[in-house]
């Protein structure tokens, strides 16, 4: 990369309002390292309790979702990769992030977000409480959490979060799938 | 009967479960790649505990300032179990629930326990943060 390059890209991170971006290589302990130093920008930037106890669980949620559920890149490592941004405008904080999925997973997906995008935020804290208390969640076989990941999210977000899943070239049996929610 | 420590890890809890004195205390974060690989030997070894004690005072105190939702799943059952042995083994059981005063999500779900746990007697006690 040419400095010149680098430099405008640094500067247009900068003028967007990036205050924390990753892109690359995903595993529990990149998220505790990172996670380690978010807190640390999070306190540089002043970032009250509650804000940055979202902005962190956002971030938390969201790259452990990633981890968990996203398949290894084909080729050449089979590594999990995934990019991670939180972008300030004004008074309000994004969290947007983008990892594989598989394709057969995208209607599961999509079928979940698309019910929380139409719930108010009471609905919202139900469906956690529900789903917290539920005692069968251990039969769903596709779930690795307390299936609360999305719900967590939709709590936090102050608005509806939003979703797109694009192709990936020369692999039709993936998809990404980016995330965004409002803190 | 053996008390119980797990050192806190950069994404896992302290855990000090101090079986003779009856003090149970967990402090940290918590947000493990596997949740209920984690909180297996917790809840085993809790709940051995719990079976072989009746009729005490024991004392709770909760010091996590974050949990993942897989752990917040865990927590609820953990609670839950506190709950049946004070109903069960009519155990005295205080859950003294430290939270920072800004972050409305720790005492929010002290709040849901409480609802959901009527033999456990929850206290908040709220803390300012640093910044």
């Amino acid at each position: 990369m040419q400095l010149d390059v680098f430099s405008v890209f640094c500067e247009t991170a900068d003028h967007k309002g990036i205050l924390f971006y990753y892109s690359g290589n995903l595993s529990q302990n990149v998220v505790a390292a990172m996670g380690d130093a978010l807190k640390l920008r999070l306190e540089e930037w002043g970032a009250k309790g509650g804000m940055a106890r979202k902005l962190f669980s956002g971030f938390i949620e969201m790259m452990q979702n990633a981890v968990q559920y996203s398949p290894g890149y084909p080729d050449p490592s089979g590594d999990k990769i995934g990019t991670i941004a939180i972008s300030k405008h004004y008074d309000k904080h994004y969290i947007v992030c983008g990892n594989l999925i598989k394709k057969e997973n995208i209607f599961r997906i999509q079928e979940k977000l698309e019910a929380l995008k139409n719930m108010s935020l009471e609905e919202i804290k139900l469906a956690y409480r529900t789903q917290l208390k539920n005692e069968d969640h251990d039969k769903d076989a596709l779930s690795k959490g307390a299936g609360l990941g999305f719900l967590t999210l939709a709590r936090d977000s102050s608005e509806p979060m939003e979703y797109m899943i694009t192709d990936v070239l020369d692999h039709a049996e993936l998809a990404v799938f980016f995330l965004k929610t409002t803190i | 009967m053996n008390n119980f420590y797990i050192k806190a890890t950069a994404d896992s809890p302290e855990v000090n479960f101090d079986f003779d004195n009856h003090i149970l205390h967990i402090a940290g974060e918590a947000y493990p790649e596997n949740a209920v690989k984690f909180f297996y030997p917790i809840i085993t070894n809790l709940n051995n505990y719990l079976q072989a004690t009746s009729e005490r005072e024991i004392a709770v105190n909760f010091h996590l300032i974050y949990f993942n939702s897989a752990s917040t799943k865990m927590l609820h059952s953990i609670f839950g179990l506190l709950n049946k042995n004070a109903q069960s083994n009519m155990n005295h059981i205080v859950v003294n629930w430290h939270h920072d005063e800004e972050d409305d999500t720790v005492l929010e779900f002290c709040m849901e326990l409480k609802e959901d746990f009527h033999w456990l007697e929850f206290i908040t006690i709220g803390t300012i943060s640093a910044h």
